[in-house]
């Protein structure tokens, strides 16, 4: 526990303090220990141990030194680890890139149907009529997370554009912190609609067909950057080229290959901050709107 | 009707059935007890396993419903559903102090907001037997201050389904024992009162007349109760048997006596005309050709062979020792007359002969003769010389009744008893066999007796029409 912590520190400060605390519980400083730590948020797989340790295997193995898979239930626990270099490397959403570009770098940017794209879904319940987010009004919403791009900056930006916010626009919205557990929410009836990231619908639809038909989607948005892997721009040089170099091969190995079936990922491209400008214009429409 | 009374069924039956219905009493009885005990311990399972259920969901649901967090809490409940599986949960909700649902099971039903049910509102447990469903509840507080609450409707015809399986075995198990000491019951009865049935089959053959003593192969050994009760039953059958081979000698003695005596009776009475026969017969050979005198002497050998004639068929009848069972006539009374005339003339007695009867009545002549002609006799030889002896006979009513009286001592008081109730303190004596006789034929004619005296003795018999198949009982 951090007993030791100053009283009242100011925030940043505190928040920084937090965060070191958090990261030296949970995982070891990468500069201090051998170990490579990779932090990964909450995507389509819940808590899929089997990938993670498959991930972890697989990195140990192309990097020479043990690899570490840091998980945290909100995206803004993993970037504020990785914003402060208790992170070697995290898999985040666009949205939290964005907000954090002067302090990261791509490190590669997963291939998913051939291109670095992937789109943000409105979803409801299958047997709902509804066919446009406007007809959405007054409904109870479920939403991934606040810094998730496709599971909350998409349709706060779409109602910004309408001049609307979700707290005016929705009865009521809550957070699920999980792109499964929106799709969870809205079949299961708490939600009425929700939020959630185009390829983990998809992919979810083939492995659990039962629980996404229950859902259609009701909007889908225009193709947008994929979450990228990225590091801390002050990060070590040798250790950033030695993981890109890792991920950009990844299909070349047996089980790199495993593990992108297992994502239904084709493999990863170096990509460039310009990919994620659509992103940045819709958290500027969605800023503006207030 | 009375023969369907329960108190004649045979005991074989009986005692089977009385098991039977201990045994229904008794296995309703467990049967409920049983069913009481198993319904409690279900209630205190049920209460354990709840409380456990809750304790687990609250600690689950607390922080969600600290943070007020729908999601977390649908989360907890939707994780926890196949981990409480057993339970058998059919809807959990989790209540807001304000009684809006933070989250529940099924969302759809209760959405987030609503207002909850009143089965929600907070309750002791109660576990109706008959219904299919229970709601528990538990409030949810953390430092003193309430954060809400979970209420549970959970599935409770498992309990019910236990507790009709127990019946069924119970009443399974129970019909089957009961039947089966019903049936040992009837075989173990059977076996207990087979030696009295025995007994009872060969006093029944003796009220028929045939004693018949138990063989000695199918004798029981004798230190047993059945084996003491065989041979007791031998040594009466024996006794009875001495007894009635005693009284049939006694009885053919005095018939012989009787015989004998009415032989002698009869010769006098035979012997009496003889002298004015023999006196007929002369006067036909000296005067025979006087028609008038020969007309006189043929008439009294008539009148003489007649009465020898009469006396004679009188005898045949009484004395042929067949049953005679034609309906008595007003011929058969007058016969007697005949028969007690020489006994009464030896006696210097006076027969006062009133006899009222017309035609027949429809009771064996043989026994009624007999009857009247010991009474009769009797009569005669307890009277007094010069003594009045009376014979009555009317039918009137559809009974025959018969009087006969005498100036004697009066009937001793066994005579008594024996003609009224037909016991017989000890075997009669030779000579005293008349009545016994009497007592005798009086009970297989059914007829009822009247006694009248001292001073002297009045004999009243009253035999019913047997024809009209009443009961040959009067007073």
């Amino acid at each position: 526990m951090p007993t030791a912590r100053p009283q009242a520190p100011p925030k940043p400060l505190r928040r920084t303090l937090l965060a070191l605390g958090i990261a030296g519980l949970a995982a070891p400083v990468a500069r201090a220990t051998p170990i490579v730590t990779l932090g990964l948020t909450p995507v389509f797989l819940d808590s899929d141990i089997v990938l993670v340790r498959q991930i972890e295997g697989h990195l140990t193995a192309r990097l020479g030194r043990p690899v570490q898979v840091v998980k945290r239930r909100t995206y803004r626990e993993v970037t504020s680890l990785l914003v402060a270099g208790q992170l070697d490397a995290a898999w985040i959403c666009g949205y939290p890139f964005i907000q954090h570009r002067d302090a990261l770098d791509i490190l590669a940017v997963p291939l998913y149907r051939g291109a670095p794209l992937y789109r943000s879904y409105v979803i409801t319940r299958a047997n709902r009529a509804a066919a446009t987010l406007a007809e959405l009004r007054g409904d109870i919403h479920a939403f991934s997370d606040p810094d998730s791009n496709s599971g909350f900056l998409v349709t706060s930006a779409m109602l910004a554009d309408a001049g609307t916010t979700p707290g005016a626009f929705f009865a009521r919205s809550l957070f699920t912190h999980g792109h499964r557990n929106v799709i969870r929410a809205v079949a299961a009836g708490l939600a009425q609609s929700g939020s959630v990231d185009g390829y983990v619908w998809d992919v979810m639809a083939e492995l659990e067909p039962a629980l996404v038909g229950a859902t259609r989607i009701v909007h889908a948005s225009d193709p947008m950057g994929f979450p990228p892997f990225a590091t801390a721009r002050g990060a070590d040089p040798a250790l950033r080229e030695t993981l890109r170099h890792a991920l950009l091969t990844m299909p070349g190995t047996e089980d790199g290959r495993a593990i992108l079936a297992t994502l239904r990922l084709d493999g990863f491209v170096p990509g460039s901050p310009a990919l994620f400008d659509g992103i940045a214009a819709l958290s500027h429409r969605a800023r503006a709107a207030g | 009707m009375r023969a369907l009374a329960p108190r004649r069924w045979p005991l074989a039956l009986r005692v089977p059935l009385l098991i039977t219905l201990l045994m229904v009493g008794v296995a309703g009885a467990i049967s409920k007890l049983v069913l009481v005990r198993l319904e409690a311990v279900q209630a205190t399972h049920f209460e354990e396993l709840s409380d456990a259920y809750l304790d687990g969901l609250s600690t689950a649901l607390l922080p969600a419903m600290i943070r007020r967090d729908a999601w977390e809490a649908f989360d907890a409940l939707d994780r926890s559903r196949p981990r409480y599986q057993a339970v058998g949960a059919l809807l959990v909700l989790v209540v807001l102090p304000d009684g809006s649902v933070l989250a529940a099971s099924d969302p759809l039903r209760h959405p987030l907001g609503a207002a909850a049910p009143p089965e929600a509102e907070p309750a002791p447990l109660h576990l109706e037997p008959s219904a299919a469903t229970a709601w528990i509840h538990r409030a949810v507080s953390e430092g003193g201050v309430a954060v809400g609450r979970i209420a549970a409707e959970v599935d409770v015809t498992s309990l019910a389904t236990e507790r009709r399986a127990t019946l069924l075995a119970l009443v399974g198990v129970n019909a089957a024992l009961t039947l089966l000491f019903a049936l040992l019951g009837w075989l173990l009865v059977r076996r207990m009162l087979h030696p009295v049935l025995r007994l009872s089959e060969r006093l029944g053959q003796a009220a028929e007349g045939r004693l018949q003593p138990i063989a000695e192969a199918d004798m029981p050994p004798a230190d047993t109760e059945e084996g003491r009760a065989y041979r007791r039953y031998n040594a009466a059958a024996a006794a009875i048997a001495e007894r009635e081979a005693l009284l049939t000698r006694l009885a053919e003695e005095e018939r012989r006596a009787l015989v004998g005596r009415y032989a002698s009776a009869m010769a006098h009475e035979v012997n009496n005309p003889l002298g004015g026969l023999f006196n007929a017969v002369r006067m036909i050979q000296r005067h025979g050709d006087d028609p008038q005198r020969r007309q006189r002497a043929a008439s009294l050998l008539e009148r003489g062979l007649t009465g020898i004639h009469n006396v004679v068929r009188a005898s045949l009848i009484l004395w042929r020792g067949e049953a005679d069972a034609r309906p008595v006539s007003a011929a058969d009374i007058d016969d007697l007359r005949l028969l007690i005339e020489s006994e009464a003339r030896r006696r210097e007695l006076v027969l006062d002969w009133r006899h009222e009867m017309d035609g027949g009545f429809p009771a064996p002549a043989q026994m009624v003769r007999q009857v009247a002609l010991n009474l009769l006799l009797n009569a005669c030889a307890a009277s007094p010389p010069g003594g009045r002896v009376t014979l009555r006979a009317a039918v009137a009513a559809g009974a025959l009744t018969l009087e006969v009286a005498d100036e004697g001592p009066g009937l001793p008081a066994e005579a008594c008893a024996l003609l009224l109730d037909g016991q017989a303190a000890q075997v009669p004596q030779a000579g005293g066999l008349g009545l016994w006789t009497v007592a005798r034929l009086v009970r297989e004619l059914g007829a009822r007796v009247k006694i009248a005296g001292p001073p002297g003795s009045r004999i009243i018999i009253r035999i019913h029409d047997a024809e009209r198949g009443t009961p040959r009982l009067a007073a």
